[in-house]
C-alpha cells in the first residue's frame, strides 16, 4: 500500500509539471500584452516598460520559464499581475468559499441523487421510476444561469425564506478569518446566529451548483442498481431469505459503489472548477470569479496557479478515489 | 410571573430598538468591486479603490458634492499661490487642526511623506506627480508644522496641481505609523493595502477578498455624520443587486441595466439618480499617411453618418449625453456645441467629394463592454450600420479588449471604437492626450498629427488665466470636432438606485461618494 502510494505521489509530481509547462507555454501564445492589460488603455508607455521590468516579462521565455518552476520548487507561485499581490494569498482568500459551496453541493447531490436512484432501480417502470427519469432530465437539462435567477426570485424575492446572493447578512458582524470558509469560521467563533444565516446563505447556491450532479447521479445510480440486482448473486442472497433491506444495502448497494464513486470523484473535480457561473451569479468570492477576472485581465501568473491547484485537487481526488477502491472492494488491492 | 415576562418584553424591545438603529446607521451597498486591488491611497488607481479611499484619507484641497468646477478647503484651511521670478510657482497651504484614526496630529511632515511617497512608489498613478505636476521629491517643503510649500515648475500650471490633489494619490497618510509597517523600502504599501491611516471620515474595520469591505466611522474624524457603517458587498451581477436591493438586503445598487433602471424611476419604493461620468465612448480613425482616413473629408462623413440619438435612446436607454467635444460636461471649459447632425445625405457627398465612395475599412470592437455597461458588439454593430447607410463597409473584428489596446496602442487600428476617462478633473486631462500628438496618447493612436492643435493643448494646459484658457479650450475643442481623429459618441451616465429612504447619496462624476453626508430615514 506505501509503495503504491508513493508510486501514485511520484506521478502527481509528474502531473503538477505537466500542467504547468501547458499552463507556461499556452500563456506565452495567447495574443495580448499582460503588461498593458494589468495597467489599463491610459497607461504611459514608460510606466509599461518600467512595469515589464518589475515582473521580470522582459525577460526572454525560457528565462522566465526557469524562473518560474525556481520559484514553484519552493511553493511560491508568484505575484498576480492584476492584484499584485502573492498568488499563494489570493488562492487561500478564495480557494476555501468554492470548496465550501462544493462540498454543499455534494452534499445536495449525495442527499438527493442517491436515494432517488436507488428508489427509481427498485420500482423500475413505475410512476416513481419515471417521475424520477424526468426530474433527472430537467436537472440535467436546465441552464445554471436560468435556475439560478428562478430560485432567486421565487425562495429570496417573493417567498423571502431565504437570503439572496453573498455569504452572511450584512448586518451580522462577520467573523474572524481562520478557514475562509466560512460556516466553519462562524462555529469556531462560536457565533451560532451567524452560523445558521451562513448555511442559510449556502442553500440556493448549493441547490443550483448540484442540480446537474444530482440528476447525474440519480440516474447512474439507477442504471447501476438495476444491473446489480439483476445479478445472481442477489437472487441467490434474496433466496436465502435475507431481508431486504440487507440485500440491497450490503450486496447490492456495495456492489454498485465503485462506479458510482467514480462519477462522484468526477464531479467533484468538476465542481471545484466549474462554479464560475454559480459564484458570479451568487457573488460568492470563489477560485472561479478569481480566474475568470485574472483570465479577463490576461494575469497569467494567476491563471497558471488556479491551474495548478485545479489539476493537484483534481489528482487527489482521484487518488483517495482510488484508495476507496480497495476499500470497498476486496479484490482491489495496492499492496 | 408577570414581572418575568416583562423584563422579557422589555428586553426583546430594547434589541428591536438597537437593530434598528443599527440599520439606520449603517449603509449597505452593492456594487462590483472587481477591480478593487489596493486600498493605498498613493497606489490605487481603480474606480473602487477611490471610492473607497477618497473616505478613509483626505486630501489638502477637495470638491465638494457633484461640483467639479472649484477646489474647496479640506485639510488644508487656506492656500496661495505665488508666482516666482523664473515663471515658477509656489503653492503654500496652510494646515487646519487635525487628528488621524490613530491620534496622531496631522502635520506637514506627514504631507511632505505622503507626496514624496506618491513618486518613491511608482504606482500605476505616480504619473500624475511625475508627469503632469512635474513634481519630484523635495518639491515637498514643510516650513513649520502647518505649513506647506509645494513648487510648481515654470513647466506644470498649478490650477492642474491643485485638481490633482483632489485625487486619492494626494490623500494624506499618518506618516508614523506607515513608517512602523515599512518592509524593504516599500513604503509600508503591503500593509497599508489593506489596512488604513489616515484623518478621513471613516476606517477601515475589514476587507474580506471578492466578498465586502467594511468602514466604520473614525472617531477622530472631523467630518462626522450619522452613517456609522459601511458595507461594499462585492455584487458583479445586475440580477443580483436588483434581488438585493428590492429585499432591503442592500440600500444601494450601483448595477442596474438600463432597463431595470428606467423601470426603477415610476418605483416609490426606490430613488433612481442619472449620476454623470467623465468618460466618454468614441471612435476612433487611423488618419495617418496611406491611413482609411487619412482625408478630413472621410472622417466628416463619419461624424455625419452616426447616428447618436439612436445610439444614446436605444441602445443606452437614455443613460447617456450626446456628446461631440473632447472635454467632457462638467468640466472647465466643455463645449456644448454640437458640430454636426446626423445627415446621410451629406456624408455621402463628402465621400464621393473625397473620393472614396465605397470604402472598406477594419473595424476593431471589444468583446466585452463598451461605456453606460452597453455589449461592445452592440454597439459595433450599430455603427457599422450607420456606416453602411452612407456607403462605408465596416467589417467588424472583434477581439479581447486587452488584445485590442494592444493594436490600438501601437497605431494598428484602421477603425476602433474604444472609451477614454481623464486621468484627473482638469480639460488638460483629455485635452493633451485627444489633442497633441506629442503626447504619445490617443491623437498619436489615430496618427493624427495637427500641430494647430498640440500648440492648443499645450498652451491652454499651462494657461493660469482662467478666461484665456478657456478661450484657447473653445478654438482647441472646435478644431478637433471639424478635423480630429475621433467621432465622440456619449458621454455615459452611470445609474444608481437606492431605497427611497437613502438620502443624500452625491456621487460625483470622479465616481466618489462621501458616506459621511448620506442619511437613512427609516
Amino acid at each position: 500500500m506505501l509503495a503504491y502510494l508513493l508510486r501514485r505521489l511520484g506521478y502527481l509530481i509528474f502531473v503538477v509539471w505537466g500542467v504547468s509547462f501547458a499552463a507556461f507555454f499556452i500563456a506565452q501564445v495567447v495574443p495580448g500584452d499582460p503588461i498593458a492589460a494589468a495597467l489599463g488603455s491610459n497607461a504611459r508607455d514608460a510606466q509599461i516598460e518600467a512595469y515589464r521590468i518589475k515582473t521580470g516579462l522582459d525577460k526572454p521565455v525560457w528565462v522566465q520559464y526557469s524562473r518560474y518552476l525556481n520559484r514553484l520548487v519552493k511553493g511560491d507561485l508568484g505575484n498576480s499581475l492584476r492584484t499584485r499581490r502573492a498568488i499563494a494569498a489570493d488562492l487561500r482568500d478564495f480557494f476555501p468559499a468554492t470548496l465550501e459551496l462544493t462540498l454543499a453541493a455534494m452534499v445536495f447531490a449525495i442527499l438527493f441523487g442517491l436515494p432517488t436512484g436507488l428508489l427509481a432501480a427498485l420500482y423500475k417502470d413505475t410512476v416513481i421510476d419515471v417521475g424520477v427519469r424526468s426530474l433527472a432530465l430537467i436537472g440535467g437539462a436546465t441552464p445554471i444561469y436560468w435556475l439560478a435567477i428562478l430560485l432567486i426570485s421565487i425562495f429570496h424575492t417573493k417567498l423571502g425564506w431565504l437570503p439572496g446572493p453573498g455569504r452572511l447578512d450584512a448586518f451580522l458582524i462577520p467573523p474572524p478569518e481562520v478557514t475562509n470558509m466560512m460556516s466553519i469560521d462562524t462555529l469556531i467563533a462560536k457565533d451560532f446566529e451567524a452560523f445558521i444565516d451562513s448555511i442559510r446563505h449556502l442553500i440556493l447556491p448549493a441547490i443550483v451548483l448540484g442540480a446537474f450532479s444530482t440528476a447525474l447521479l440519480a440516474r447512474m445510480v439507477r442504471n447501476t442498481m438495476i444491473e446489480v440486482l439483476a445479478q445472481d448473486y442477489i437472487r441467490t442472497a434474496r433466496a436465502k431469505g435475507i431481508s431486504e433491506r440487507w440485500v440491497i444495502v450490503k450486496h447490492a448497494l456495495r456492489n454498485g459503489a465503485l462506479p458510482i464513486l467514480t462519477v462522484l470523484g468526477n464531479l467533484l473535480g468538476s465542481l471545484l472548477t466549474g462554479a464560475v457561473l454559480t459564484e458570479t451569479i451568487f457573488s460568492w468570492p470563489g477560485i472561479g470569479s478569481y480566474a475568470t477576472s485574472s483570465a479577463i485581465s490576461l494575469d497569467f501568473p494567476a491563471v497558471m496557479g488556479v491551474t495548478l491547484v485545479a489539476g493537484l485537487t483534481y489528482a487527489g481526488i482521484n487518488l483517495f478515489v482510488d484508495i476507496l477502491y480497495a476499500f470497498f472492494d476486496p479484490r482491489i488491492s495496492y499492496a | 410571573m408577570l414581572k418575568r415576562m416583562l423584563i422579557l418584553a422589555l428586553g426583546l424591545l430594547s434589541f428591536t430598538v438597537f437593530a434598528q438603529s443599527a440599520r439606520q446607521t449603517t449603509l449597505v451597498v452593492g456594487v462590483d468591486l472587481g477591480d478593487l486591488i489596493t486600498l493605498d491611497p498613493q497606489v490605487s488607481y481603480e474606480f473602487s479603490g477611490s471610492l473607497i479611499t477618497d473616505n478613509l484619507y483626505e486630501t489638502l484641497v477637495r470638491f465638494e458634492g457633484a461640483d467639479l468646477s472649484e477646489v474647496k478647503p479640506a485639510l488644508a484651511e487656506s492656500w496661495s499661490i505665488e508666482a516666482q521670478a523664473d515663471g515658477s510657482h509656489k503653492i503654500i497651504f496652510n494646515l487646519r487642526d487635525a487628528t488621524f484614526s490613530s491620534g496622531n496630529p496631522v502635520t506637514a511632515a506627514d504631507v511632505v511623506y505622503s507626496f514624496d511617497r506618491a513618486i518613491g512608489i511608482a504606482g500605476p498613478s505616480s504619473f500624475l506627480f511625475t508627469d503632469v505636476a512635474k513634481m519630484a521629491v523635495g518639491s515637498t517643503v514643510a516650513a513649520n508644522d502647518k505649513t506647506v510649500e509645494l513648487s510648481v515648475p515654470a513647466n506644470a500650471n498649478p490650477n492642474i496641481v491643485l485638481n490633482l490633489l483632489t485625487f486619492n494619490i494626494g490623500g494624506i497618510v499618518d506618516s508614523k505609523v506607515v513608517m512602523e509597517h515599512e518592509l524593504d523600502g516599500d513604503f509600508g504599501s503591503a500593509w497599508i493595502r489593506e489596512n488604513s491611516a489616515g484623518s478621513g471620515p471613516y476606517v477601515l474595520e475589514r476587507w474580506d477578498a471578492g466578498s465586502q469591505i467594511i468602514l466604520t466611522a473614525n472617531e477622530n474624524a472631523s467630518r462626522v455624520g450619522s452613517i456609522k457603517r459601511v458595507i461594499l458587498r462585492n455584487m458583479q451581477e445586475s440580477s443580483a443587486q436588483q434581488a438585493a436591493l428590492e429585499s432591503g438586503e442592500i440600500d444601494v445598487a450601483y448595477n442596474f441595466t438600463p432597463e431595470a433602471f428606467n423601470a426603477a424611476k415610476s418605483n416609490a419604493d426606490y430613488t433612481a439618480l442619472q449620476t454623470d461620468s467623465f468618460q466618454m465612448t468614441y471612435l476612433g480613425m487611423n488618419s495617418g499617411e496611406g491611413k482609411p482616413f487619412a482625408d478630413n473629408r472621410i472622417r466628416q462623413a463619419v461624424r455625419y453618418a452616426i447616428d447618436q440619438d439612436g445610439i444614446i435612446n436605444n441602445l443606452l436607454g437614455g443613460l447617456g449625453r450626446k456628446m461631440q467635444t473632447i472635454i467632457p460636461f462638467g468640466l472647465f471649459a466643455s463645449d456644448d456645441t454640437m458640430y454636426y447632425t446626423h445627415d446621410v445625405e451629406k456624408a455621402k457627398a463628402l465621400l464621393a467629394e473625397a473620393g472614396a465612395e465605397d470604402l472598406t475599412v477594419e473595424f476593431l470592437v471589444s468583446t466585452g463592454s463598451c461605456g453606460g455597461g452597453i455589449p461592445c458588439a452592440d454597439l459595433g454593430a450599430k455603427i457599422q450600420s450607420d456606416l453602411a447607410e452612407v456607403g462605408i463597409t465596416a467589417n467588424i473584428r472583434q477581439l479581447v479588449q486587452s488584445e485590442l489596446l494592444d493594436i490600438y496602442r501601437a497605431q494598428g487600428a484602421e477603425l476602433v471604437v474604444v472609451g477614454w476617462s481623464p486621468d484627473y478633473p482638469d480639460p488638460d486631462g483629455n485635452a493633451t492626450p485627444l489633442g497633441d500628438y506629442n503626447a504619445k496618447s490617443l491623437a498619436w493612436r489615430n496618427d493624427w498629427n495637427n500641430p494647430a492643435s498640440s500648440e492648443l493643448a499645450a498652451a491652454a494646459a499651462l494657461e493660469s488665466d482662467s478666461a484665456k484658457r478657456g478661450e484657447l479650450y473653445g478654438q482647441l475643442t472646435k478644431l478637433v470636432a471639424e478635423e480630429g481623429p475621433f467621432a465622440i459618441l456619449y458621454q455615459p451616465s452611470v445609474p444608481i438606485v437606492t431605497r427611497a429612504y437613502v438620502n443624500d447619496f452625491i456621487r460625483n462624476a470622479q465616481g466618489n461618494v462621501d458616506f459621511d453626508k448620506v442619511s437613512k430615514t427609516e
